[in-house]
């Protein structure tokens, strides 16, 4: 249903050019999930983007980016080749892939009503208008578990909590009818108990609808729990994607084995946090090589800070980009 | 709401207090009332000799040598009750019967010049914070600066040169030579218009100049916002999506100085109204103050002043109306 080849992103800032995703190729299936976890900065949202073509001006697309998506119709569109203006641009954001941001606060509009925008979102993509299109959008509020919907419609995006304007979040995006969700941090600003609940929710609702969903998140624990198959991001580059169970199981590249020794624990307490050594360096100083040699216990002296690792298929889906994987000896 | 719009009329009233009790200040602060002025007007050139206890005696009759308060009391009450200005001490006639019609011809050129700076700031603006980085945003920038920095006095020379020499006609005042004294007429509303674009725009130049930096800066802040990327992220076109998103939150600092501009445009209506000949509340404040009349310089004063108040008041109407947060107290 939708496959990323090669895709690259480079921005022009003032200190120059920075990319922050390299070379990135995943590929969805129907109602499958997809989980995207890295850092801050591993260029997550700037791929989600990169899909609904919402970068800014400043940024452009590597040459050999490819990004194809078969709509309803079965039609294969070229994402990448896209006029900005396009009718099918807009035809493809929200009605084939639906966004939801990290900020519920932020991606309501405070001068209208939540109804409003929810139904703006319907007779763009259903052409549905009026009545018709607020019935809708009153039964998609109910569906994401909003209590007293038909008076909850009227209401502004500031009087309602932050579970309650991603519950509603979900229900604009979903009101248009997409097959595919792109959920960018959907938690990360709630509650612990909120999360697990708007997890649980978007969860039923993806099997409800069949929809598949690509699941934004720094946090390996809860991509653990939506997901079906992760990638694990690291400077904008995939270092590793496989199943999630698997790939937690056995983690093959030494970052997400970090990554998974980070997560803190409720039952050890005794023992000290362990953090990935190091920091993620800016991303206008992008190191030769492998990209997490800087910060890498294992790095083979002379092969990781020199070279680029190749994606290598280590069976079952899973494949890792690490030269300890691809038979390289330390150079001495 | 209602609590909102309560508070506000609070506010406006006890302002309009404060400003009326200024106002009389300034009025009394001159030495020498219109006991003085009206014994010099009627007995100069007479030959006979007026004495301090003359000068009393005129001073009693008319009731001004009452304690101040009370002759306040007096002003407010005349004004309030009656719409009486009081008497004006240059012309041997009442303030009303001076300021007229001409209380109308200023607002209308009020109400002309606030159109026009917003019908030309409020759209460039938007262009240039769309257009943000382009040669024709640096361009717009360019020439808004320039609003800024020439003074309106200048502007207005230079614009009643460029007039004269394109439009050959006399285009100083309000009116042509024809329609000054004539009674009020299509032909003489037309001939108002063909006037009145001019002192507007020399008017508008400033206040344009601002508010095309005030949109154009909220607009660009507004653009970046993740509510506009998610309106994009579900498929709006983006001439709607502009407008309906980024641009609606862009008036909200434009709206709320309403009260600024018309500010900005009375400060500067006294000099531009000499350098255009315009006989409006400007020229005639100037020369009352030259004249020392109080009374009317005060009435003119008053006035302005409750126009500002009352366009402040209408700027919080309209926020409260653009903006949910404002109205609903959140």
């Amino acid at each position: 249903m939708l496959s990323v080849e090669n895709l690259s992103v480079t921005f022009r800032t003032d200190e120059g050019i920075v990319t922050p995703v390299a070379d990135v190729s995943f590929a969805l299936a129907e109602g499958r999930t997809l989980g995207l976890v890295g850092e801050s900065g591993s260029g997550k949202s700037v791929t989600a983007k990169a899909l609904m073509r919402l970068l800014p001006g400043t940024a452009t697309l590597g040459a050999h980016s490819r990004m194809r998506y078969v709509d309803k119709a079965g039609q294969a569109i070229g994402i990448e080749r896209l006029s900005p203006r396009a009718r099918a641009l807009r035809r493809l954001r929200g009605g084939e892939i639906g966004m939801i941001f990290q900020e519920p606060m932020a991606s309501f509009s405070p001068v209208y009503t939540i109804g409003n925008q929810i139904t703006e979102a319907i007779a763009l993509h259903r052409g549905l208008k009026g009545r018709a299109a607020r019935a809708l959008a009153i039964e998609m509020l109910a569906k994401v578990g909003i209590a007293s919907p038909e008076r909850r419609i009227d209401q502004y995006p500031h009087t309602l909590s932050g579970g309650m304007r991603q519950r509603a979040m979900i229900a604009l995006a979903l009101s248009a009818g997409p097959r595919l969700l792109i959920a960018d941090e959907p938690t990360t600003a709630l509650d612990v108990t909120i999360q697990a609940q708007v997890l649980d929710l978007m969860r039923g609702l993806q099997c409800d609808l069949g929809m598949a969903m690509i699941f934004i998140s720094h946090d390996l624990g809860v991509i653990a729990q939506v997901a079906q198959e992760v990638a694990v991001m690291y400077l904008g580059t995939i270092v590793e994607r496989g199943p999630v169970r698997a790939l937690l199981q056995a983690p093959a590249h030494p970052y997400t084995r970090g990554l998974i020794a980070a997560i803190p624990r409720l039952d050890r307490l005794e023992g000290r946090l362990h953090p990935v050594p190091g920091e993620i360096p800016s991303p206008s100083a992008r190191p030769a090589g492998c990209p997490f040699h800087p910060r890498c216990a294992e790095a083979l002296a002379g092969i990781c800070a020199t070279r680029v690792p190749e994606p290598v298929d280590l069976g079952g889906g899973r494949v890792v980009r690490c030269h300890l994987h691809t038979g390289e000896r330390s150079v001495a | 709401m209602l609590r909102f719009l309560a508070g506000r009329a609070v506010g406006m009233a006890v302002t309009l207090v404060l400003v009326s009790v200024m106002v009389f200040a300034i009025m009394e602060l001159p030495p020498g009332d219109y006991a003085d002025r009206y014994a010099f007007r009627k007995y100069s050139g007479t030959g006979v000799t007026i004495t301090e206890a003359d000068v009393a005696a005129i001073r009693h009759t008319l009731g001004l040598d009452r304690p101040a308060p009370l002759r306040y009391l007096d002003w407010v009450g005349g004004i309030v009750l009656h719409g009486d200005f009081g008497k004006a001490y240059a012309f041997e006639t009442s303030v009303n019967a001076i300021i007229g019609q001409k209380v109308w011809l200023t607002l209308g050129l009020l109400f002309v010049t606030l159109v026009l700076t917003y019908a030309v700031s409020i759209p460039i603006g938007i262009y240039a914070a769309v257009r943000r980085g382009t040669a024709t945003d640096y361009g717009l920038t360019v020439l808004s600066y320039l609003g800024l920095a020439l003074p309106n006095f200048l502007l207005a020379l230079v614009l009643l040169y460029f007039a004269n020499r394109w439009f050959g006609a006399s285009v100083g005042g309000l009116f042509g030579q024809a329609y000054e004294k004539a009674p009020w007429s299509a032909a003489k509303l037309w001939d108002l218009v063909k006037h009145l674009w001019l002192p507007a725009l020399v008017l508008a130049w400033s206040a344009m100049a601002y508010q095309i930096q005030t949109v154009r800066a909220t607009m660009s802040d507004e653009l970046g916002k993740l509510s506009v990327i998610a309106a994009r992220a579900r498929g709006l076109p983006e001439m709607r999506l502009l407008l309906k998103y980024p641009a609606r939150l862009a008036l909200n600092p434009v709206v709320s100085t309403i009260g600024f501009d018309v500010n900005r445009i009375f400060s500067e209506l006294p000099i531009v109204a000499a350098v255009l000949g315009l006989t409006e509340l400007g020229d005639l404040l100037l020369k009352s103050f030259l004249d020392l009349d109080m009374n009317v310089a005060g009435a003119i004063l008053l006035l302005l002043t409750v126009v500002i108040v009352g366009m402040n008041f209408v700027s919080d109407l309209l926020l409260a109306w653009l903006d949910p947060r404002i109205r609903l107290g959140g």
